[in-house]
This record gives structure tokens, C-alpha cells and sequence, in this order.
């Protein structure tokens, strides 16, 4: 049985951070959220894969090749025109013949997919607080599939599609038959409300199941996936550094004398950190970065080849590759007034419901020496915040803040 | 020229080659056609016009692998017959092809005499035959052969029903890139073409030869060893481009031209601050010591480059040297210390490209002018402006003229430095940040342009006169009258009229005097006065100030008053709809005149 | 379904003189973008796939700015003889219920799918207005409507027609009939389906505004940028201060001393400064250039428009094009101002200039004073009556 992970979405609630990358090559825990999915899926059995790519996917085809490196085989195809679910499955129609679909950019649990896997015909289903932006999945008192419901205002039930399917080769003659949606896309919620008119459906209700919208959600995830690593030190560990809690540090890299870290924490490959850096929990650092003296990092998501290397401040914030903050630059994460932080993504105004977050930062960005970025910031990639200067809101990819 | 597309993988061939084909109208095309391979059966479909008329001819068909083409006709007319793609006798090979072959008459005596068949009066056909004759159940040797007996450029795509899984590829001198994609690979002369499917792409070098099969690419070298050539990703934008409601393309991109001119500017000009700016790379050519400029180019963009030397050599003062791109590749002295700047729309110019090499070669630095990022001349040249005016569709080039003067007022400005005021320099930055207002106006009051197109309509010669700068503004005139409306048209330095030329003077051959007011402005009246001796009707463009001009002409354009360098953009607009408004009194195929293409691949 | 709309924008917007003359008035700017593109914005989020646009009035400005939209269907009305006549012009192109939507006006997103989720088959969006008299006014029973008169002189009913509808494909036949009776608008058609029987249903809409009146553009453009949220692109210089909500579009220098006040939105490629400062609600459009020490106050400046160094301007509106030198003012304050034989008395305004002028330095411009396109105004010159367009002023 082959498993058909769409990977082409570019997610653009997720800005600044997805201008340079897709969705599902945002890291978590320092692998890319289709990275997690793919070894929950291998744990389940699964052993053959069809990556469906479209927006730069060069990134995804570059990570996960050929699939040597796990054991597995992955085999890609593009997309072409972003048109929909339905659409992106329907291509794949002469590749498979029983066959598994994930969402690559919602996390899955193994057990999930290995019990999807052993029912032909079915459709995972988990429970939402809010079920009014999820398409409402209607059971009856078999779990057979009535009918789903795109954004209902007022939700018949909270239990919603979860983007997991199992289906055979009777889905593709729906697909044909699927007519585009008033968003202009043709979606496999269509397609599946034709099918169970003459066929059954059922729906598996999910043990685990997180998707990331916005991108201080990527925090909450990061937190919930280190909360169950246990620690693993392959690098170097000078000999006054302080390792409390579960803490991973990978190959080649290097932990100076007077670094504190608390964990949960991971450290990727080639890094060097400290001397004297305080690193908190909740927090995971690419390859290749430099965390440096009297540095303190909280809480935070640091992709890779990035810098925090003097006298720096980052709390509950995202910092995209390649980055450099000068020194001295610091991160505010917590308005004076203690209310719920606000930001703007693509122009709308949204509450993230947080107390405390710091900056989104994409990849290429450069702060001069003791810059200030303020809460809530969203900044785009290959933006330059000057020395001195203050970085607020959202600032779009390329400008100068001098 | 023409427009090739191969394909080999899972999707529907039909609807990805006809997809991709549609792409290519910019190449500007006569007929189109493909062939399509179901299971064993090689089906070929090929029509006169639009693709559009070819898509409804097609039924479903279930085939995986196919070539596409639209044919810009050079030997052969337009017919269906002529249309590509190319059957071998036996029906079992098929060909599409860009490019001329110069040898084509002999070959196929030859082949006819050893019992081909020939369906058509295309060169391309020639290429089917000859890889039919050297076919020995395998389709790269064949292919090998066929283009060892071939003189000329071509870029090729064939299949075979023999060896349903492969599409063979091979160029020289005209453009073919690889696509590669996932469980499917493409061939195409023009990148836009598959950005839809896929962004990786292998630039096929001259004497090359590739086989495709949808999942594979192996690329052999003209001694048929198999080579390993990097893959590039291309990061464009595709740009779908529509008529949106005007009757032609060609009047659409003159609307555009106050846009374009803004975006040619943004980022290079900086009123504030007083500077003019281009890139790393751009600055560190457009240095103090030059000695000489010389600039190479073809059509239009030579006369964008004749504007250019008027607009260097009067405000930066360096000696700039302005050759036609196909004269340049064989004749002329070189000296490696001139900065060659060629300029190009579309970046693919075979002439201008082979210019661009030779200057290389001897030791000159190279700076591009052009529209298309990522083009091959991009590519070739030390550095390269681009003109940022968006795609331009109609054959006969307008905001991509302007664009291009536009750059070169810029260089020159660069290069003047120290040379021009303070004052003045604030003059031309200020001009330039109200240019684009200038031409909306010109746009909007272009009432009496359309009355001299009535006038002139039915002339059969038409004659543009300017001096100085405005020598190459006639010239570019009588080119865009003649392009579209096909009246013969020629510019001339006015004061050379009475060195021959006034002995074709008539009363019924109109003059189209560029008069504007600097030094050379009472010469000019002189020179009205003399045409008008030999009653031909005189129309001058000029200055909407310039009262004295009345007297003299019968009829009057005006541009907006502008004293500095920069009307010649104003009038350049001027002359663009002239010959618009006149080509289309007169009913012709504005968008894809007769007999031209877009992008001139050929030499 | 509804998938198809058509959109009237054949119309020049008179009373928007001088700024009609060059473009028509569905081309407007409200926050930097044509007051057309944003009615495009809420009917596309609703599912409208096909778009028939019927242009008449300086059409080119219409179709060279939307040239990349492919689902944009271009339909000519050579005379404007009415808004059922300009609807009749889009007929060979609808085959279903459709709705028809004028394009100067802002309609919000949810206004437009209650329309077309309304029962009837015939619908139309109203609103309560204040000044009914100048439109199209609704008398209701219940949610039907029960007559609708073209600008009453009883001013005493509170809802108007926004000139929004649904309609079935039958609407054509009566169109046309009428259309031979010499009855060319909406409204008429409107009022004789009514006599004859027919129900119509009122859907009261959320968000409407129109432009009328020149000062209009100043008002739509505060309500439109009330809500933005903040967006940086651009060059922001050392010492700039950026309060509130303020949108800096790429390409868009902010010299150092600058201080700018949200709701303030700046288009792109723009150089403003030093030492400028931009105070609520203020719009700024493309490519303008704004010299040292000026000050910009509740006004909107459109496209490539220069001004000179220590201006003060407030409460105006300053068309595309403009080049003015420094120490230009407006003044503001309450003003009558003729438009079309009308007069309306107006608040707080300070001038209104058409587009293309060129004003000298020291110019100063009474509240309330209209100048048209093209003008060419000496130094020193204080304008105390309205300037005609092409004139110079000496």
C-alpha cells in the first residue's frame, strides 16, 4: 500500500516564514514537520511513498531524495497547477491502487495511521474546540460518513476531518466527477460527499493530531514533540556546562564552558555554543548555528546556519535560516500591559491568544548591533534592521529599516 | 522563431504539449501541430491558425508521450501541409524542428533520389527522411546520423513509434532545454513554456543530443559520449499575458508604456537623494575610463542604440561606436578596451548573441540591455540591465523601444559624472520623474494622430526626416510604419535629403518632420522648406510650444514641452501610434505581421 | 450557484470633476488601489468565476490596469444612455442567474453572499442612508419591497437602492421591452416588475459607500484604512518614527526625521523626506515625492504627484500627476461648493486639484476651491475662486 503525502501547499498564513520555504519543510524539533510525518508513517509500516510537490519543491526533493536514508522509497510529482485536494490526489491515479493520504502539514501519530491503514474505505476524524474554520465530518451511529460540511458558522458537532484518508481505486471516477468549489479549487470533501452516495465510508476517530495555521503555533507543537524527547549528547561538552532535563546535542557540535541549558531542549550538528549562553526550555537550534557569549534563548525555534552570537535576547520567537543578529540585539516578548499579543499576517489583523511572543522571523535577515525587535514582530525574509534601529510589526521581505 | 515542446510521462500528452504550446505565442506562429503516440500508433494532428482551432481537432487520446510545435514559417508557405510536425516515409518517425538548413535543397535531391517520399516544401522535412534512412532500431544513432549530414541551426525533437518511450533531442545555434521533471520530462525551445510543470531545467549546449524517457535524461556530446551537465532552477515568475479587451497587443503595450517607464526607473533613480544607481555588477563596468562604448544590436533595439550613442557622446562625451549585430560577428576592427553594450528584447537575438560571444572573445567587458531575466544573452554577458517593462507580445517592438532609450539615457547619465551640473542633472532626474506623466498625456490626446494615419493611409512611400537626435527617432518611425502597415517607409538624416533622396520627393509622398527646439531648429524649417518646394505634404512632430512651426508644416503633432533629452520618448509614443493607427486603417495583422517573428532565433 | 457577475462600469462620474475627466470614476483610488478593484476583491471571495465588465467612458485606464486578470470578459457600451442599457450589452454572455453590480461603489464580501443566498430570484441590496434624496429610494413591506422612486422629494423613507442585484436570465426580456419604450435605468425595470406583480426581495447590505462629490474621495479613503494593519516594505532611515497603523509600500524611501501617523497608508516607490511628517488619515498613492519640512494632513495624494519642500496640506485631495513647488498651502475650513448647478456646503475642507497641474512656489488655495487638470498656477498666487481645467493662472 502506498502513501500519497500532499506537499505542495505554500502556506501563506504561515508568512513571512513560508515566502522561502513550503509548509512542510518548517522544522519542529529540528525536523520538518513532513519529516515527523513520514516516520510515524514508516512506523506504521508503510514502506513506499509519493511525495505530491509544487511549491518550491526543489527544498522537499533536496531533504528527502530518494528516501535511501530512512529505508524507504520516495518517488515525487508535481503538482503543476495548485487546484485543490482532489485535484493534487487525482494525478497520482495511475501510481497506486490501494493507498493512504496525509495532509504532509498536519502531524499524525503512528498509531493513527496504522489503524487508518487496516480499514479500506475510511477517513480520520479528530475533535476541535472550534470546528467552525474545519470541514464538520456527519456520522451516523456506526461511524458510517453521511456527509462533511465545509465551515459551518454554526458546527453541527466538533469532531472534523483530520486530512487522513484510506482509499481505493473507486475514489478516482469522484475525483473526475468533482466539480470546483466557491474558492475555486476542487477539494476531496466533494468528492467524498459523491462517493459515500453510493458507496460506504468510515470515519476513525484520531488519537493524536495537531495542525499548525499560524506560525507561533509551530511553538506549541515544538513544545509538545522536545516534552517527549529524551536526552542524547553527541557533540562536545566542555567541562563547566551545566545539562539539566533532557537535552540533545548533536554531532560535531560544541558546548562551551559556562553554558547553562535547561532542557527540554535539541541542539543540531556543527553548532557552537556558549561560552557563557543560557539556553531555557522548549528551544531547538538547527545545524550549523552559534549561540554565543551572554546570549539567552527561550522558548524558540532557530532554524539552521543561523547566529545569536553576543549579548543577545530571544524569548518565544522563530528565527528563520541564515539570520544574524548583531550584537546586542534584542527580542521584546511581552507587552508592558500583559495583554494577549496581536499581530498581522498578509495585512489581517489576528490575536494570537499569546502572552508572550517574541519575533517571526524568515530566512536572510541581518540586525545591526543593539537593534530592538518588538513584540509580535513578523519579519520578511532578506530584510536589514540597522544598528539602533526598532523593528515593529510586519515588516515585508526586502525592506531596510535603517 | 518557431516554438517546439516534447513530452514524455504520466499525464495526458495532449493536454500538457498544447498547455505548453500556448506558452509560446510570443514566438509568433503561423500553424501549429502535434503528434502523439498511443500505444503504438503515431497520430499526428496539424492545422493553419490558432491553437486554439487545433485543440478542437484533437479527440481524447491516450497517449503519454507527444511533440508539439507552432511554426513560424522561412522555406515552404504557410499551409497545412508545411505545418510541422514531420512524418518519415515510413510514417513511423515524426520531427519538429526550429531553425534553418541551409543545405536542404541538396539533401533532398539526394533523398528523393534514393526513393523518399517528400509531402511538403519545408527544409524541416529532410531531417524525418534522413533519420529514416540512418535508422537501425535505434533512434539516437539515426539521429546522429541525420544531424551529421545537416548544415545550419536547428534545435530538434523526434520520436519513433519503434521506440515508444523516448523523445530524442539536439540543437545548434537555436534554443532546447530539458525539463525535468518527475516521472515525466520535457523539451522545449522556450523555458515559459513548462514553468507551469517544473522549474529545473539543463541548457543543451551546441552539437548535443539528449534522450528523454519519463524517467530519465542522458545527454550525449557530438562525439556521442554520455556527459553529466548541471541542472539550474529557475526562479521566474510566469506571466500570463492577455489582450484584456484592446483589439491588439501592439496598442495595449503602447498603453503600457507610461507603466513600463515607472518600472524601468524604480530603485535606479532617486529624486531625493539626486543619483541614478544600478547594481554591483552594472557599476563597476560603467566606470571613469571608459574610452569607447561600442553597442551592438539589431532592428529596433539598434535604433534604440543609435539614440543611445547621440545620448552618450553629447553628456558623457566618450566616442561611442554603434554596429549592426550580423555585421559585427564578421567585419570591423575590435579594440578590447571598449565596453560592448548589446541590446536585446528578448535576449534570444541569434545575431546579437553571436556579437556578444565574438566581443568575449577578444577581451571586451559586455553588458546586456534586455526584457527577459534568465535569457541567454543574461547569461553570456560580465553584467545586464534589465528593462523590467513586462512581456511584450506584438511582434513590432514599442514599450520595450522606450524602456531600452530609457536604460541608455540612464548609462549616459552614469557615465557623464562630473561632466554635467549639479543643476542639470537635477533637471534630467526631475524630467525623468515626470516622463511617464508626459506620455499619459501624449496617449490621451491622440486624436490627431489618428487623423494623419487617414491621411496616409493610402500613400505608397512614406518619408521620416529629423536631425540629431531625432535622426534615429525617423528612422525607427519609417521601420514601425513599415513592419505593420507595410507602406515603404525611410528615414533620413534631413540634411541628407538633397544629397538624392529628393528626387522621390512627390506630391503624394508625405514627410514626417521631427522638429525639435535646439540648435538645429532653424535648419530644420530650411529643410521644410525644401520639401515643401516639391509639394509633398509635410506633417511635423513637434514641441506643443513651438508656434513658428505653423507656418511651415500642413499638419502639426505635438508632444508636451520638454526641454531636455527625454522628448524623445514623447515622440517615439508619437511614431508607435502613428504606424498602429495607419496599419490598422488599412486592416492589417497588427499583432503578427506578415512574414516576422518576435524573436528573431535565425540569422 | 451564482458564478457570473456583470459589473457597470461604463459611466464618467460627472460631479467627480475634475478628476473624471482624465479617468472614469470607477478607477478612483481608495487606499491606493481603484475603487473597481476592490469591488472585483469581494465578488471574486464569493465564488464569481466570469466577470463581464461593461466599460464605455475612458475604457483603456480600465483595461490596461486589469490586463493580467484572465476572468475579465470585456463588453462596450459606445453611448451611456443607462443603466439598463449598459446591462443589456452583457446579455449574450449570461446563460444563468447572475448579479449586477455597479463599480464605484465599496461593497463588503458578506453583503454580496447574502445577496446571492437570498429566496428570491430577483433581489437587491439597500441601505439606510442619510441623505436618500439623491438616489434611488426603496419603500418596503416586510422584507419585500414595495416601491422604489428615483430621487423622491419626500425625504422621509430611510433606505436606498444600492443599484446591487440578482437576477435571473428573464431580466433581459423586460430590459428590452422597456428599452424600446425609451426606459433605459434599473430602477424603471425595477418598478414596472414590481406593478406587474413580481416579488422582490431586500437584502439590507453591511458596508456601502459611494463617491459622489470630490470631498467623498477623502471620506472613503478614512473609512478604508481605518482597519489596516501595519506593513513595512521599503527603506525606513535612522530616526523615523512610525505611530499607529502605517502601510509602506516596496520601493518606498522614508528619509530620516520623518514622522508619520497611522491610519497613513504610502504607496510604492515613493520618496518622502526628511524630516516629513504624515498625519491621519492620509493616502498616499505611487512614485510621489514628497520634499523636505512638508506636512500632509487627512488628505489623499494620487499617483506621481511631486511637492515641493514646507508644504502644508490638509483636508485635500491632490489628483495624479501633480508637480508643485514649495511652500504650497491649503487651507481648511467650512465651504459652499457648486457642483453641477448644485450646491453643498461642505466642512473642514482645503482644496481639491485635478491631475497634470504645475504649481509655482508660495501658492496658497482657499478651502473648498476646485482646480482643474492641467492648470498651470504661478508663484505667489493665492486662488480664491475654482480654476477651470487648461487654464494658466499668471
Amino acid at each position: 500500500m502506498k502513501c500519497v503525502i500532499l506537499a505542495a501547499g505554500e502556506g501563506k498564513r504561515m508568512h513571512p516564514l513560508t515566502y522561502t520555504r513550503p509548509k512542510v519543510m518548517l522544522p519542529i524539533a529540528n525536523k520538518p514537520i513532513l519529516e515527523w510525518n513520514l516516520l510515524n508513517a514508516i512506523e506504521a509500516g508503510l514502506e513506499e511513498f509519493i511525495f505530491i510537490v509544487g511549491y518550491k519543491s526543489e527544498m522537499v526533493r533536496n531533504y528527502f531524495s530518494n528516501g535511501n536514508k530512512w529505508g524507504i522509497k520516495i518517488e515525487y510529482v508535481n503538482q503543476g497547477k495548485p487546484l485543490g485536494t482532489a485535484h493534487a490526489i487525482g494525478i497520482v491515479e495511475s501510481f497506486v491502487d490501494e493507498f493512504i493520504v496525509l495532509c504532509g502539514d498536519t502531524i499524525f501519530g503512528k498509531d493513527d495511521i496504522k489503524n487508518i491503514m487496516n480499514k479500506e474505505n475510511s477517513i480520520g476524524v479528530t475533535r476541535v474546540e472550534d470546528a467552525r474554520e474545519y470541514g464538520v465530518v456527519e456520522l451516523d451511529k456506526n461511524n458510517k460518513i453521511i456527509g462533511i460540511h465545509e465551515k459551518m458558522s454554526k458546527p453541527i458537532s466538533n469532531i472534523i476531518n483530520a486530512g487522513l484518508y484510506h482509499f481505493d481505486k473507486k475514489i478516482f471516477d469522484f475525483i473526475r466527477k468533482t466539480k470546483r468549489s466557491p474558492r475555486g479549487e476542487y477539494e476531496i470533501t466533494d468528492s467524498i460527499n459523491m462517493f459515500v452516495e453510493k458507496f460506504s465510508m468510515k470515519g476513525v476517530l484520531l488519537e493524536e493530531w495537531r495542525d499548525v495555521v499560524y506560525p507561533w503555533h509551530l511553538l506549541d507543537a515544538n513544545k509538545e514533540i522536545l516534552s517527549k524527547m529524551k536526552k542524547n549528547v553527541e557533540g562536545e561538552v566542555e567541562e563547566n556546562v551545566t545539562l539539566n532535563g533532557e537535552v540533545t546535542i548533536g554531532e560535531g557540535s560544541r558546548v562551551m564552558n559556562g553554558s547553562y541549558i535547561e532542557g527540554p531542549v535539541v541542539i543540531g550538528r556543527n553548532c557552537k555554543i556558549g561560552p557563557n549562553c543560557y539556553i531555557r526550555p522548549y528551544t531547538s537550534i538547527g545545524d550549523n548555528c552559534h549561540i554565543g557569549n551572554a546570549c539567552e534563548v527561550k522558548n524558540s525555534i532557530i532554524m539552521s546556519n543561523s547566529n545569536i552570537p553576543h549579548q543577545n535576547y530571544v524569548g518565544d520567537s522563530i528565527i528563520g535560516s541564515n539570520c544574524n543578529l548583531g550584537a546586542g540585539t534584542k527580542i521584546a516578548n511581552l507587552r508592558l500591559d500583559k495583554r494577549n499579543i496581536k499581530v498581522t499576517i498578509n495585512g489581517k489583523k489576528i490575536d494570537t491568544e499569546r502572552r508572550k511572543l517574541g519575533v517571526i522571523m524568515g530566512d536572510n535577515v541581518q540586525t545591526g548591533i543593539n537593534s530592538m525587535i518588538n513584540v509580535g514582530a513578523l519579519i520578511g525574509n532578506d530584510v536589514f534592521v540597522g544598528p539602533g534601529a526598532t523593528a515593529n510589526g510586519e515588516i515585508k521581505p526586502g525592506a531596510r529599516i535603517i | 522563431m518557431c516554438g517546439i515542446v516534447g513530452y514524455t510521462g504520466f499525464r495526458n500528452a495532449k493536454e500538457v504539449i498544447l498547455d505548453c504550446l500556448k506558452r509560446l505565442d510570443y514566438r509568433g506562429y503561423d500553424s501549429a501541430g502535434v503528434a502523439l503516440l498511443e500505444k503504438d500508433e503515431l497520430k499526428v494532428f496539424k492545422e493553419v491558425g490558432e491553437i486554439k482551432v487545433l485543440e478542437k481537432k484533437i479527440p481524447n487520446i491516450n497517449a503519454t508521450s507527444g511533440i508539439g510545435h507552432t511554426r513560424w514559417a522561412t522555406h515552404g508557405e504557410v499551409s497545412r501541409r508545411n505545418a510541422h510536425p514531420h512524418l518519415s516515409c515510413n510514417g513511423k518517425i515524426a520531427v519538429v524542428h526550429n531553425g534553418i538548413i541551409e543545405n536542404f535543397k541538396k539533401l533532398r535531391e539526394e533523398l528523393e533520389q534514393r526513393g523518399h517520399k517528400f509531402k511538403s516544401d519545408t527544409d524541416t522535412e529532410v531531417i524525418a527522411h534522413l533519420i529514416e534512412e540512418g535508422y537501425n532500431d535505434n533512434l539516437k544513432d539515426a539521429v546522429y546520423s541525420a544531424i551529421e549530414k545537416i548544415r545550419g541551426s536547428y534545435a530538434i525533437v523526434a520520436l519513433s513509434r519503434e521506440e515508444p518511450d523516448i523523445i530524442i533531442g539536439a540543437r545548434r545555434e537555436s534554443p532546447l532545454v530539458i525539463g525535468i521533471g518527475d516521472n515525466e520530462n520535457f523539451l522545449t525551445s522556450d523555458i515559459p513554456a513548462l514553468l507551469r510543470y517544473t522549474n529545473r531545467v539543463i541548457y543543451l549546449d551546441d552539437g548535443e543530443v539528449c534522450v528523454l524517457s519519463k524517467n530519465s535524461v542522458d545527454i550525449f556530446d557530438s562525439n556521442k559520449r554520455k556527459i553529466e551537465k548541471k541542472i539550474h532552477l529557475v526562479e521566474w515568475n510566469i506571466e500570463d499575458a492577455e489582450k484584456s479587451g484592446f483589439p491588439h497587443f501592439m496598442l495595449k503595450e503602447i498603453y503600457e508604456q507610461p507603466r513600463a517607464i515607472q518600472q524601468t526607473l524604480i530603485g535606479r533613480i532617486s529624486e531625493i537623494g539626486q543619483s541614478i544607481e544600478f547594481n554591483r555588477d552594472v557599476e563597476a563596468l560603467l566606470n571613469n575610463n571608459l574610452t569607447s562604448i561600442t553597442i551592438v544590436a539589431c532592428g529596433t533595439s539598434f535604433y534604440a542604440g543609435l539614440v543611445g550613442k547621440y545620448l552618450i557622446e553629447h553628456l558623457a562625451g566618450i566616442p561611442t561606436y554603434l554596429e549592426l549585430a550580423s555585421e559585427y560577428r564578421y567585419f570591423g576592427v575590435r579594440d578590447s578596451n571598449s565596453l560592448v553594450i548589446a541590446i536585446t528584447q528578448s535576449g534570444e537575438t541569434a545575431d546579437t548573441l553571436g556579437a556578444l560571444r565574438e566581443a568575449k572573445n577578444i577581451g571586451c567587458k559586455t553588458l546586456v540591455i534586455t526584457n527577459v531575466i534568465g535569457s541567454s544573452a543574461t547569461r553570456i554577458a560580465d553584467a545586464f540591465i534589465l528593462t523590467q517593462s513586462g512581456p511584450e507580445i506584438g511582434v513590432a517592438a514599442t514599450k520595450t523601444f522606450t524602456s531600452q532609450i530609457l536604460i541608455l539615457f540612464l548609462i549616459a547619465l552614469k557615465l557623464a559624472g562630473d561632466k554635467i551640473s549639479v543643476e542639470e542633472l537635477s533637471r534630467y532626474i526631475s524630467s525623468l520623474r515626470g516622463l511617464s506623466k508626459d506620455v499619459r498625456r501624449v496617449l490621451e490626446e491622440s486624436d490627431d494622430i489618428l487623423k494623419i494615419a487617414e491621411k496616409i493611409k493610402d500613400s505608397q512611400s512614406v518619408f521620416f526626416i529629423g536631425r540629431g537626435i531625432n535622426y534615429p527617432l525617423s528612422l525607427e518611425g519609417a521601420l514601425k510604419l513599415k513592419e505593420i502597415s507595410y507602406i515603404h517607409a525611410e528615414g533620413f538624416p534631413a540634411g541628407e535629403l538633397k544629397h538624392g533622396p529628393f528626387a522621390l520627393l512627390t506630391e503624394k509622398t508625405p514627410v514626417i518632420a521631427i522638429i525639435t527646439k535646439d540648435k538645429t531648429y532653424d535648419k530644420m524649417i530650411t529643410n521644410i522648406g525644401e520639401v515643401k518646394a516639391r509639394h509633398s505634404p509635410v506633417i511635423a512632430i513637434a514641441d506643443e510650444d513651438d508656434e513658428e512651426i505653423e507656418k511651415y508644416a500642413d499638419f502639426v503633432i505635438r508632444f508636451p514641452s520638454n526641454s531636455t533629452l527625454l522628448s524623445c520618448i514623447l515622440i517615439a509614443v508619437i511614431l508607435q501610434l502613428l504606424a498602429y493607427h495607419t496599419a490598422n486603417l488599412r486592416g492589417c495583422e497588427i499583432d503578427k505581421p506578415r512574414n516576422l517573428a518576435k524573436s528573431v532565433t535565425v540569422e | 450557484m451564482i458564478k457570473k457577475a456583470v459589473i457597470l462600469a461604463a459611466g464618467e462620474g460627472r460631479r467627480l470633476k475634475p478628476f473624471t475627466e482624465a479617468i472614469p470614476k470607477v478607477m478612483l483610488p481608495v487606499a491606493n488601489r481603484p475603487i473597481l478593484d476592490h469591488i472585483l476583491d469581494s465578488v471574486r471571495k464569493n465564488g464569481i468565476e466570469d466577470i463581464i465588465m461593461v466599460v464605455g467612458y475612458k475604457k483603456e485606464s480600465i483595461m490596461d490596469y486589469f490586463r493580467d486578470e484572465e476572468d475579465i470578459t470585456y463588453v462596450f457600451q459606445d453611448k451611456q444612455l443607462g443603466t439598463a442599457h449598459a446591462l443589456l450589452q452583457a446579455k449574450e454572455y449570461i446563460d444563468e442567474p447572475f448579479v449586477v453590480l455597479p463599480g464605484d461603489n465599496i461593497i463588503d464580501q458578506t453583503s454580496i453572499r447574502k445577496l446571492m443566498n437570498s429566496k428570491s430570484d430577483i433581489s437587491i441590496l439597500i441601505k439606510e442612508h442619510q441623505h436618500p434624496s439623491k438616489y434611488g429610494v426603496v419603500f418596503l413591506e416586510e422584507k419585500k419591497i414595495k416601491k422604489i422612486v428615483e430621487k423622491p422629494t419626500d425625504g422621509t423613507n430611510r433606505f436606498i437602492s444600492t443599484g446591487i442585484y440578482k437576477f435571473p436570465v428573464s431580466i433581459f426580456n423586460e430590459i428590452e421591452e422597456l428599452s424600446s419604450q425609451g426606459v433605459y435605468d434599473l430602477t424603471s425595470v425595477l418598478q414596472t416588475l414590481l406593478n406587474q406583480g413580481e416579488e422582490i426581495e431586500a437584502v439590507i447590505a453591511e458596508r456601502w459607500m459611494d463617491i459622489v462629490y470630490p470631498w467623498d474621495i477623502i471620506n472613503i479613503n478614512e473609512m478604508m484604512i481605518r482597519g489596516i494593519a501595519s506593513s513595512i516594505a521599503g527603506v525606513i532611515e535612522k530616526n523615523v518614527i512610525l505611530k499607529g497603523n502605517v502601510l509602506i509600500g516596496k520601493n518606498t524611501v522614508i528619509y530620516s526625521g520623518s514622522y508619520i501617523q497611522g491610519p497613513a497608508v504610502i504607496g510604492e516607490g515613493c520618496e518622502i523626506g526628511p524630516n516629513v511628517c504624515i498625519f491621519p488619515s492620509t493616502v498616499i498613492g505611487n512614485n510621489v515625492t514628497i520634499h523636505p519640512f512638508s506636512e500632509i494632513r487627512n488628505s489623499v495624494i494620487m499617483d506621481e504627484t511631486r511637492i515641493g519642500s514646507n508644504a502644508s496640506i490638509s483636508n485635500s485631495v491632490i489628483g495624479r500627476g501633480n508637480t508643485i513647488d514649495s511652500h504650497f498651502s491649503t487651507i481648511s475650513g467650512r465651504s459652499i461648493i457648486e457642483i453641477e448647478g448644485e450646491f453643498n456646503e461642505v466642512e473642514d475642507i482645503g482644496a481639491i486639484i485635478g491631475e497634470d497641474c504645475n504649481i509655482g512656489s508660495h501658492v496658497v488655495i482657499e478651502s473648498g476651491k476646485i482646480i482643474g487638470r492641467r492648470c498651470d498656477i504661478d508663484s505667489l498666487k493665492r486662488i480664491i475662486k475654482d480654476i477651470p481645467s487648461e487654464i494658466k493662472v499668471m
